[in-house]
Order: structure tokens, then sequence, then C-alpha cells
């Protein structure tokens, strides 16, 4: 069984976990179109490559961001998702 | 934290401990502890002291708790006093008697020991404080200890317990048996124990598998009262 | 005629402990350590199993875990496998795959109608003509699978454990032990597993006469033995790899998951079977499984053995025989040029034949074994015997050595990518995944002081891995005789030369598979079947490969392998479901429950009561009862099990916003709000009651099935938000009694200070004071009644106040209902409940619950969708109905379909007798056109009757 780092607890076999699905930003709700809020809710890309994915570590409820090579199933980091992280992120760019 | 009197006559409107509906038998002896009623004995106490040896486990469920947890918790304890662990899911004891658990970063589980008197003095605070939310526990506890300790958690739990990975004030927040569970190493008289807790509505499924893996092992249900001789 | 052999040094057996059993109703003696396959053929018993598809004799083959022709059952387990499974005292055993006993199988005579069972038989049988599939179907069931299950075989406990270590190593071998031996030396905590009885592999058997051989093993072991850091484990095999180096290791008596810093996989290779006409017979064996049954068991292969080989290990085996007391015929080397060996052979009196194959194996005049070999001249280029001059040599037995195919499973598994090295003529590892090394000649190293240094090479590689230092080992590619041929099949006219015992596949049934097309190695594996018997191609997939490869003319490496999977051996069921976890909440009044005559039911993680049984009550009039106690005075339930959740902070409202469908901000304190909550695709998960305490605290109270998932959502949400506020599930921590029915206020008034007058505490709102002593959050709801109160209290406390109401009610006879009489009264208050009146794709318009949306709100979760849903057309909708007064008919069921014609317009969600209104109602899904109050339509029942269904208004209790 595949282990997963939680920011918090520490690495962990999957069976910890629940996947929470692709992180993705959704378009602004006021000013996307229907079929621009169509494709946010129903597409995914299945294409593989680096993903953002949402994971949430049961027993101590963490939620957590995974960067995930979804070809490899390489977890390049996790990270909690929060303000600084995304300052950080931005700043790193 | 209240002596335990094993005489006093068990109230019916008292509180039953989380996990007694596993645990009926004749030989299953009753007291009101901290206002819960709980097992003080399953057997005689040189049957009780054998398992101990090899693999006894005590529903602790009637020790006193408390929980808070947000931004200002940890700001809050320091308020009151108490001593607590300075990384996340660690635990300390605060005035001798009293465990203090830091569930992740901003919660803290604390459980007065016998003689504790930690949880009673904070159960009295009713002021709500900004950043900092009270967390009703009512946690199922036990307590491990034996030999065959690890034997047990190697069916319940993938993760690695020996004391190599599991330091001395590591808290684990994992899975037992399929469900949430917080895991402690501490020393009782000298020999290392294990403490669990979990949701108290999963109390009699987790008592019931703890004793049927320990009753394979050799070991079995000990009552309050062995453990604290 | 006993072929046991005096002790040989290192046998695995206890010559003074006898073992009496008993096989296909004869008596024989064994020693303790004796497998069944080694005890019988030490007895003289050569016929051991038949073969699954033609019921051929077969004996051993391998003695290795791979003789799946032996199948054996004691009446209780059955396939066992009678080359590894150590035989008891007592034991009573017999073949599984006969008709009549392994001697006289009455199914043998298939073999001689062989020619009608061509390769695909079962394809083609099954696809034209299609008016044949019964009759075959049938004739093939009965002759398909092996064994019977025992259907009275008692629950045994297999345990399932976790342990962990730094090196986990496969096979213990040289190469795996001398890897063990570098790895504990630096200090790490090493695992090593092998599936023999005993560690050593083929230092333990493979002699080649040389009996120093055992004394280095006997050397090697103690230096094992001698640290505690190494863990043995024997009689266990790696099953399989999954990520992160998870191994489970399978031994008889459970499977344990060990997880590993790295892993060293010396896992060896398996002898491969020469392919020539009656390969198969008893008494044709492996050149290793001949070794083994010497050193292991002291048990002499045969009196006058021939040896094929294609390597010069086919020469060890000789001189093993030779030790034995096998008089060695002759040596049979398919190449042109013998071994440097043959000169010894020679002077021990053994004829050696390079350049010649065995052509034929003949069988004894019942089949039951092998009285002589045909050899003749072997064209290498050709592959093809040449048969102008043969020689039939007088023997009872042929050992085959012609080559190896690595035991590579588990590096597969874990995503090596292997490469043939024409060097030793096998695939090894190309590109490892990190951590995780192969040593030995799973790794293509075969010379024994070259595989010892591998282990080394290996185990350094490991603790470079793990940060340590260590040096680098070179080891020296291999040189010399090649230990596999390429090619060491012989053709015959007549066939019968088997590539695949498990399934009885010869060379000709390749020839033919690639005919029609099937000449891809996974389409050829699944039209022949090779490779899917239950040794799973261990013995037969390389030569597959290899046959493939000529048919198509193209490198071996050209034609890829298949793919390997868990488990490498056969996996009971037993030992996959372990104890089997069952786990489950239980309100503080379960006791209660059960001594009360409840009947749980499990909702979620949660056992609840569904209703309570009286003696000579059915579940129909129990639910009655207590829903008219509801109706008539009093109920109370245990609602111990709905999800409960506060919401803390200045943010709360805010946040409830955002989550929810409504408008919480304006909400005052000690009042109650609806709140549903929809996914981003307007779908409704679940719905439930915000109370607000105060201005920075509500208690949500939601469904008992989702109130795990709507909580993670809550936090999923917060973690996004960053609002200022805390989230706490109470969901354990609370337990509730919801208190309904006419009498319900008057029952309560008599436990609680608080004013409870209609004015002063109306519905939705909510209260906090003492009940029977107790904190309490109460809470005026109308789920299941217009009068009804939720007490929300400490778990603990739960039973207390239950109690306090069953005897303040006791004058108006209340009672307690349980939830699945909850499910019927709420309907007759005509509420849909999220899950059971909605699925996965329901939106709130479809439910007609627009009341609950606030759409102008700045932001809910789903409201954008919901914005542009809107806009179309309503496509089914929700209604009451009801069917005709005493109805007698067949009674439709949630689920039944509402038709009109051929067309579905929908479908019942739920539907349920009321007593009280003594009319069978419902709630349906239809199209907008048959929504109108009176508008009728038609329900399909199980068993194909249509009920007419008529729409009404709801509450039903009103109509």
């Amino acid at each position: 069984m595949k282990l997963l780092t939680c920011p918090l607890n520490g690495s962990r076999p999957l069976s910890e976990f629940i996947f929470g699905g692709e992180y993705r930003d959704a378009p602004d709700q006021k000013t996307c179109s229907d079929s621009e809020w169509a494709a946010y809710v129903h597409n995914r890309n299945g294409a593989p490559g680096d993903k953002k994915e949402w994971w949430y570590h049961s027993p101590s409820g963490t939620w957590f961001i995974a960067e995930r090579n979804t070809l490899s199933d390489k977890v390049s980091r996790t990270y909690l998702l929060s303000v600084n992280t995304n300052q950080m992120q931005e700043q790193a760019k | 934290m209240q002596a335990l009197t094993p005489n006093k006559a068990v109230k019916l409107d008292a509180k039953i401990s989380p996990a007694a509906p596993a645990q009926s038998g004749a030989n299953v002896k009753w007291a009101v502890m901290n206002d819960m009623q709980i097992a003080t004995a399953f057997a005689s106490a040189e049957v009780e002291q054998a398992r101990q040896k090899v693999l006894g486990v005590t529903d602790v469920s009637c020790f006193p708790r408390y929980g808070f947890k947000g931004p200002q918790a940890a700001q809050w304890a320091a308020d009151h006093e108490l001593a607590i662990p300075s990384s996340p899911n660690s635990w300390t004891l605060s005035d001798q008697k009293s465990l203090v658990l830091r569930l992740g970063g901003s919660e803290f589980l604390l459980e007065d020991q016998i003689g504790g008197i930690v949880c009673e003095k904070l159960s009295s605070i009713s002021a709500r404080v900004a950043g900092v939310y009270k967390v009703p526990r009512a946690d199922a506890a036990f307590i491990l200890n034996g030999s065959a300790a690890l034997n047990l958690f190697a069916e319940l739990c993938s993760l690695d317990l020996r004391p190599s990975a599991l330091l001395a004030n590591d808290v684990i927040m994992t899975q037992l048996a399929g469900i949430s569970a917080i895991v402690i190493r501490q020393t009782h008289n000298g020999e290392p124990v294990y403490r669990i807790w979990c949701d108290g509505t999963y109390g009699a499924y987790m008592w019931e598998t703890l004793i049927e893996i320990a009753v394979e092992l050799g070991g079995g249900a000990v009552g309050l009262a062995s453990y604290q001789q | 005629m006993s072929l046991r052999t005096t002790k040989q040094n290192g046998e695995w057996l206890d010559r003074t402990k006898k073992i009496n059993f008993t096989f296909e109703g004869e008596a024989f003696i064994a020693f303790e350590g004796d497998t069944i396959s080694s005890a019988l053929w030490a007895a003289g018993q050569k016929v051991l199993g038949r073969s699954f598809k033609y019921h051929r004799a077969r004996g051993v083959l391998s003695l290795a875990n791979h003789d799946v022709n032996i199948l054996v059952t004691d009446g209780m387990d059955t396939n066992m496998r009678a080359d590894i499974v150590l035989v008891k005292d007592g034991m009573v055993l017999n073949a599984v795959n006969t008709v009549g006993g392994v001697k006289k199988d009455k199914n043998s005579f298939i073999d001689s109608i062989s020619p009608l069972l061509p390769v695909g038989f079962y394809y083609k049988a099954f696809h034209t003509p299609r008016r044949f599939f019964p009759f075959w179907e049938k004739v093939i069931r009965k002759a398909s699978g092996l064994g019977i299950v025992n259907f009275d075989y008692p629950r045994i406990l297999k345990r399932k454990l976790h342990t962990h270590c730094d090196v986990l190593v496969i096979g213990a071998g040289p190469s795996g032990l001398t890897a063990a031996l570098v790895a504990a030396e630096a200090g790490l905590e090493v695992t090593i597993v092998d599936e023999n009885q005993q560690a050593g592999g083929s230092l333990g058997y493979n002699r080649g006469g040389n009996v120093a051989t055992a004394s280095q093993l006997t050397d090697l072991l103690a230096k094992v033995a001698g640290y505690s850091n190494i863990t043995m484990i024997t009689g266990a095999y790696a099953a399989g790899y999954y990520p992160d180096h998870l191994i489970p290791i399978v031994a008889a008596n459970g499977i344990t998951k060990v997880r590993a810093k790295t892993v060293i996989v010396a896992s060896g290779a398996f002898e491969q079977p020469p392919v020539f006409r009656y390969n198969d017979l008893p008494g044709v064996m492996l050149g290793s499984a001949a070794q083994r049954l010497i050193y292991r068991y002291g048990v002499k292969p045969f009196n006058n053995g021939v040896v094929v080989t294609a390597n010069d290990y086919g020469y060890r085996v000789a001189l093993d025989l030779l030790v034995a007391g096998t008089k060695v015929v002759a040596v049979v080397d398919l190449r042109a040029e013998a071994s440097s060996m043959a000169a010894e052979l020679t002077k021990r009196g053994v004829k050696v034949y390079p350049g010649h194959c065995v052509y034929e194996a003949l069988a004894s005049s019942d089949k039951s074994g092998v009285r002589g070999a045909i050899i003749c001249a072997y064209d290498e280029q050709k592959n093809v015997a040449i048969t102008t001059k043969k020689i039939t040599l007088e023997c009872d037995g042929i050992a085959m050595s012609a080559g190896w195919a690595p035991a590579g499973a588990l590096l597969y598994q874990a995503g090596t990518a292997m490469q043939f090295d024409y060097a030793v003529q096998q695939f090894v590892p190309n590109r490892i995944p990190d951590g995780i090394f192969a040593a030995g000649k799973v790794n293509g190293i075969f010379e024994l002081e070259q595989r010892i240094n591998d282990g080394r090479r290996a185990a350094n590689e490991a603790l470079r891995y793990l940060g340590l230092s260590a040096p680098e080992v070179v080891v020296e590619k291999h040189v010399g005789a090649c230990p596999s041929h390429p090619y060491p099949m012989v053709p015959h006219d007549k066939g019968k030369n088997f590539v695949d015992f498990d399934e009885d596949i010869q060379i000709k049934d390749f020839v033919n598979a690639a005919k029609e097309g099937f000449d891809n190695i996974e389409l050829m594996k699944r039209f022949t079947t090779v490779g899917m018997g239950p040794s799973q191609g261990k013995h037969s997939n390389m030569n597959a490969i290899r046959i493939l490869a000529k048919i198509r003319n193209l490198p071996v490496e050209k034609i890829g392998t298949t793919t390997s999977r868990p488990f490498f051996h056969p996996t009971p069921i037993g030992h996959l479901g372990g104890r089997g976890f069952h786990s489950h909440r239980l309100t503080s009044l379960h006791q209660w429950h059960a001594d009360h005559g409840a009947v749980f039911t499990d909702i979620g993680a949660w056992k609840r009561a569904a209703y309570y049984l009286t003696a000579g009550q059915t579940k129909e009039d129990a639910i009655q009862t207590e829903a008219m106690a509801v109706r008539q005075t009093a109920g109370i339930i245990d609602g111990s099990s709905f999800g409960k959740i506060e919401v803390h902070g200045p943010d709360a409202a805010e946040f409830l916003e955002r989550f929810f469908t409504g408008v919480y901000t304006t909400q005052k304190v000690g009042s109650c709000r609806y709140v549903m909550l929809l996914d981003e695709s307007g779908v409704i998960v679940d719905d439930g009651i915000a109370s607000r305490l105060a201005d920075d605290l509500f208690y949500l109270s939601v469904g008992t099935s989702n109130a795990a998932a709507v909580y993670r959502e809550m936090q999923r949400s917060q973690q996004m938000w960053q609002l200022d506020l805390g989230l706490v599930n109470v969901t354990g921590a609370f337990g509730a009694i919801n208190i309904a029915g006419p009498a319900a206020r008057e029952i309560l008034a008599t436990l609680t200070d608080l004013d409870l007058s209609y004015e002063s505490f109306p519905i939705s709102s909510v209260r906090e004071s003492f009940v029977a002593g107790v904190e309490a959050r109460l809470i005026r709801v109308a789920f299941v009644s217009d009068v009804g109160y939720e007490l929300h209290i400490p778990m603990v406390q739960v039973p207390q106040v239950w109690q306090a109401l069953l005897d303040a009610g006791k004058k108006h006879g209340v009672r307690p209902f349980g939830s699945d009489t909850q499910r019927l009264l709420r309907l007759e208050m005509g509420h849909a409940m999220p899950g059971v009146d909605t699925d996965g794709l329901t939106n709130p318009f479809e439910i007609g619950a627009e009341w609950a949306l606030k759409m102008t709100k700045a932001y809910f979760i789903g409201q954008r969708s919901l914005q542009i849903l809107a806009k179309k057309p309503l496509r089914k909708r929700l209604v009451a109905f009801v069917l005709a007064e005493n109805f007698k008919g067949e009674m439709p069921m949630d689920c039944n379909l509402v038709l009109e014609g051929r067309e579905i317009l929908g479908r019942v969600t739920s539907i349920g007798y009321s007593k009280f209104i003594n009319r069978c109602i419902g709630l349906a899904f239809v199209t907008p056109a048959k929504t109108a109050i009176g508008a009728q339509f038609q329900i399909r029942t199980d068993n194909g009757s249509s009920v007419t269904a008529t729409v009404v208004k709801t509450p039903f209790l009103k109509n």
C-alpha cells in the first residue's frame, strides 16, 4: 500500500486518507459564462501529468494538498492549503 | 479526580463507560468513579495480574477529560498555567498528574490521571474566549500493558509502534482496527504501557476487539482496581 | 520397493520420527520432514495425480511448489500441493482431479480423444453455434475446476499482521543470505523470507556430487543465526509487491505485511523443462527436483536414470544421482559440445551423448511410468530431431536440465523493466525502481562465487540507498556455458510434447493458435491458456515465449512477457479475510434497546434500533403500533446517531451562508433554520437544522449517514475560506432524543423548568435548559409530528433522560420507536429525505425545495449551477401520491418504476402503509406533466402488475 505524507502527521499508509479530488481554481462565478462554469463543474482533464490534489488525513481531520504525477504516481510534495502557503507559492513563482 | 471506591453502591443514574455494553459477565465488578460506572475487576486479582504480564486491557474511560482547540488555544493554556508540549503531536504531564496531549498544532486533549485535578479545574470555566473552542470529550479510553502489547498492535495498526518509532512523548493519530484513534506510550510503575483513545461510540467495538486479541495472546481484561495496584 | 537412501548430509528428515498416513486408501510410512510427494515417491508410488485437462498420470516435476498436477485433499482442505505440504501422522489423502482414483482414473479416456479438443476449444465451443452453448456449458462446468469445495470448512482465524524492517530480503539462497549478512553487519534490521521449509536455496541440493557444499551452507546459516537483527522466516512466501515496499508474506497461519525501507529480491530461478514427447510421464522430472529428492528427503529419484540436458547443470545432476545410488544410463546433451564435466562422468561409466535429444520417453505398459527413452541426434540450428538413427535406452526415469526462468514476479510487479541477456538466455532486470535491488540467479548471475558476490553488491547498494556508506562491489558477467538453452524443444509428429503441465498444452497448440491469428503473447496466453493454470506459467511461460518467437521469427525480447500480478502462489480466501474487522458505533442506549426487543439496522457506521418487537408481533405490527403511539400520544426515539457539529466564532453565520443554501446572518439567537448542502453541480448532498445558540455559535444537526462527509466538507471549505471560526464535531459527544406526539409537551414539561408554551417556544426554535437534571439543548422540530422536541445532551447522560421520559410518559402510554417507524412517520408528514428520496443527480428544484434556496445571496456552494439549471425545463419532480382506498394488490416497492406504456416517467422513492391514515402513501419522481394534484400514474411492481397512484398534497396527515 502506498504511503502518503500528511504535513502534520507524517508518512502514513493510504488507508488513513480520503481522496478529495483534483484541486482546481474555480472561474469567477459572477463573470464566467454558463458553459465555462459547466466545463469547470463537469469536465476533468484526464491527461497524465503533475496534478494538485486534495487529500484528507482521516484520523486527524487534516486536509492538505499533494502534488502528484499521475503517470509515475510519485508525490513530489504535500502541504497545507493556507493563506501563507498560497503567498509562498506566489513568491516562488 | 475522585478516588476509586469499590464498595460504593452503583447509582442507577450514573453515567456508564461507553465500553460497558461489551463488558458483561458474571464476574465483573463495578464501581463509580468520577460519576461514571466502570469495571473494577473482571477476574480474581491473581488472574488479572497474570494477564497484565502478558497483555492486560483496562478501561479507563472514567478518567476526567477536557478538550479545546483554536488559534488561541496554546495561549489560553499558558494563561491557565498549563504545561503544554512545545511541538505538535506530542504530550507532556501537567501538574504531574494530568496528561496534556497536543493533537496536531492547535488542539489539546487533557486527561486527569489518578489524583489529577486539572480537568476538573478547567471545567468550571464557562467564559468563551475568542479563538478558543471547547471540544466536548466523550472518549472511550484504554490502557494496554504487558509483553505482548506490540503483538496486538501488529494486527490492529499498520504503523510501527515499537519504541524506536513511537518515541517517548509522541502522540499518534492513526487507525486501529479500522477506526480513528489516538495512541501514546507511557510508563507506569516502570513498565511501558500504551494508551488508546477513540470516540466513545466506538468504545464497545474497540473493547471487544482488544479483548478478543488479548485473550488469544494469553492476556485479557483487567479491572481498574488491578491497574491501580 | 523403497527408494529411500541412507541418511544424506543436511537432509530435512527426522528419521527417528515415523509418520503413518494413507493415500488413495493405501497405507504409507514416512519420516517427519517428508512432504506428501517425497514420502510417496520414497515408497515407490509414482502416479501421484492426474493432469487437469487430459487426466494423464503425473508424478514429481519440480518439488518446488509448481507440481500443480499433484493436488490432494485430506477431506478438509482441498488442492493441497503434495510437493511442498508436509505429511502429518494420520493423514487420509486422496488425489483431487480423478474419477475413481488416481491409478484408474475413469476420465483418463479424455487423453485418447485429445485430438477432438483442439486449442481454443472453450472459446470455440462457447462461440458458435450459439444453440449448443447450454450443452457445452454443462459439460465444461462438470469437467472444469479442481477439487471440491468443503462447505463445512470451519472458520480458522488467519491473522493479518504488520511488521516493519530496514531491509527485506526475498529468498534465502546464497545471494540472499549474503545480502542479509552484509545488511545486518551494518546494524540494520533485516527480515529474510524463503518459501522453502529451510533456508539455503540451491546451496542445499545443487552439489554436483560434492558434499563440501553442505558444510558451506551450514557455515553461512550459522553466521546468519549469530545476528539478532536478522529475522528469518521460512515456509512462507513473499506474495506480491505493493507500492512503497509493502510485501505480504503468506504463511500457513496468516499473512504478515512487511513494510521495508528497501527490498532485495534474491528469489532465484525456476528450472524449465525441455519439451519432448511424453516429457510428462511419472518419472520424468526436472534435474533440480531429482536433487531435492536426494538431498532434502533422502530419496533416490530412480534406479536407472537418463539425464537429458542442454546446459552444464545436467552433468551436476548426473553426479548427484550417482551419489544417491542411481545407475545413470546416459547423459543426453542437446548441445553439440559436451561439458568439461563429461570426462568425469565417462570415467564413472556414464555414457555421454552430445548433440542428442530425447525424442520421446517410452511409457510403461499401464502408462504409469517410464520404461525407456528414444534418443537421436538433434539439429540445434533447426531445432529438430534427426530421426534417422534412433537409440532406445532402458530406464525408469529421466532428469531434465535445459535452463531457467527468473523468479522475477515481484520485480515485475514493482515496475522493473527487464531486458533479455543473451549471455545467459534469460530476462534480467534493466531498470529497477528506487529502493529495490536484485541479486543472484534472478539477476542473471549463476556461478556460486559470483552469486555470493552479487548478494554483497545488492546489499551495499541498499545501504547506500539508505544513506549509509558502503563500497562498490564488482560482479563478473557470466562466462562459460550458458545456463539456459535458447530452444530446448523437440518437435514430434505425434505431439504430446508438453509445454504447460497445468493445462496440458503442447507445441502444436501454439502453432495452431498462431495460425488462427493469436500470435501476440497476451492473446496467445488467453487462447491457449498457457500460464493460466495454478502455477501461473512458472515452468511454461519462458518456453511459450520462445516458441512464439520462433513461430514469428522474432528475437525473444520482441515477444515480451505477460503481466505478473499478485499473488505469487494461490492464497486461500481465509488468509485474505483475516480477522474481519467490522467497526460499528453504538449509542449509549444500545444496551437498553437490546434489552427491549430492538431489531437493529446498520445506518452508516451505526447500529440503530429499527423497531422494537414484542412476543408474537410482526415487524409490520411493531412499526404501526409505534407510529400510532406518536400520532395518538407520544413516542421517543434515540437520535444519538445524528450528525452534530458546532460552528464557533465571529464568522460562523457567514460560513453557513456560503456552505448552505439559506440565510443565516439574520437568524435570531434561539431560532433554528433549515440547512441544505449542495455540491458544486447543484446536487443535494444533505440537509439538517442550524440552531443559533449565540451570535458566534451555531449548532448543526444533520443526517446520520452523511455526517462524517458533511463535516469533512466543512473542514475543507474552512481551509479554503480561512474565516475566523472553529468547527467542532460533537457527533459522538452528544446524544439526542426526539420526543414527538400530541402528549410530548405535557410529558416534557414535568422534567424541565423551561416554559414550553407554544408562544414562547415555537416551532423552529432552540433553548438551553435542564431536562431531568441534565443540561440539554432543546430544539422544537416537526419532522415526524407537529409537536416534537429534540433533546441534545451529553452522550453518557442520554440513558438518564431517556428513562426519565419513559417514567414521566408512562401514564400517557409513551413508546419508544425505531428508525424504520421514523421513516414512516416522516413520510406521513410528507418530508423528503436526502439519499432516500434523492439520488446522486437530484437538484433542489426536482424535490420542490425552491423555498430553501436564497438565490440572491452573494455565494453558496452550487449556486452558479442552480442559476444554469433554473433556466432549463424541469425533467422530473418529486410528488406525493396515494394508492386507492383499501388497496389490496401487490404492494409497490421503493425504486419501482413509474411507467406510461413502455416509457419510463420516473420511480417510487418511498412507499409505505400508514395505519393512521389508512392508506398506502408514498413519494415518487414523475415527469412535470404528472405533478398536478389529482393526476394519476402507473407503478409497475416487481411481479409486473400495474398499480394506479394519485398525486396528493402533503402532509398526508391533513388530506
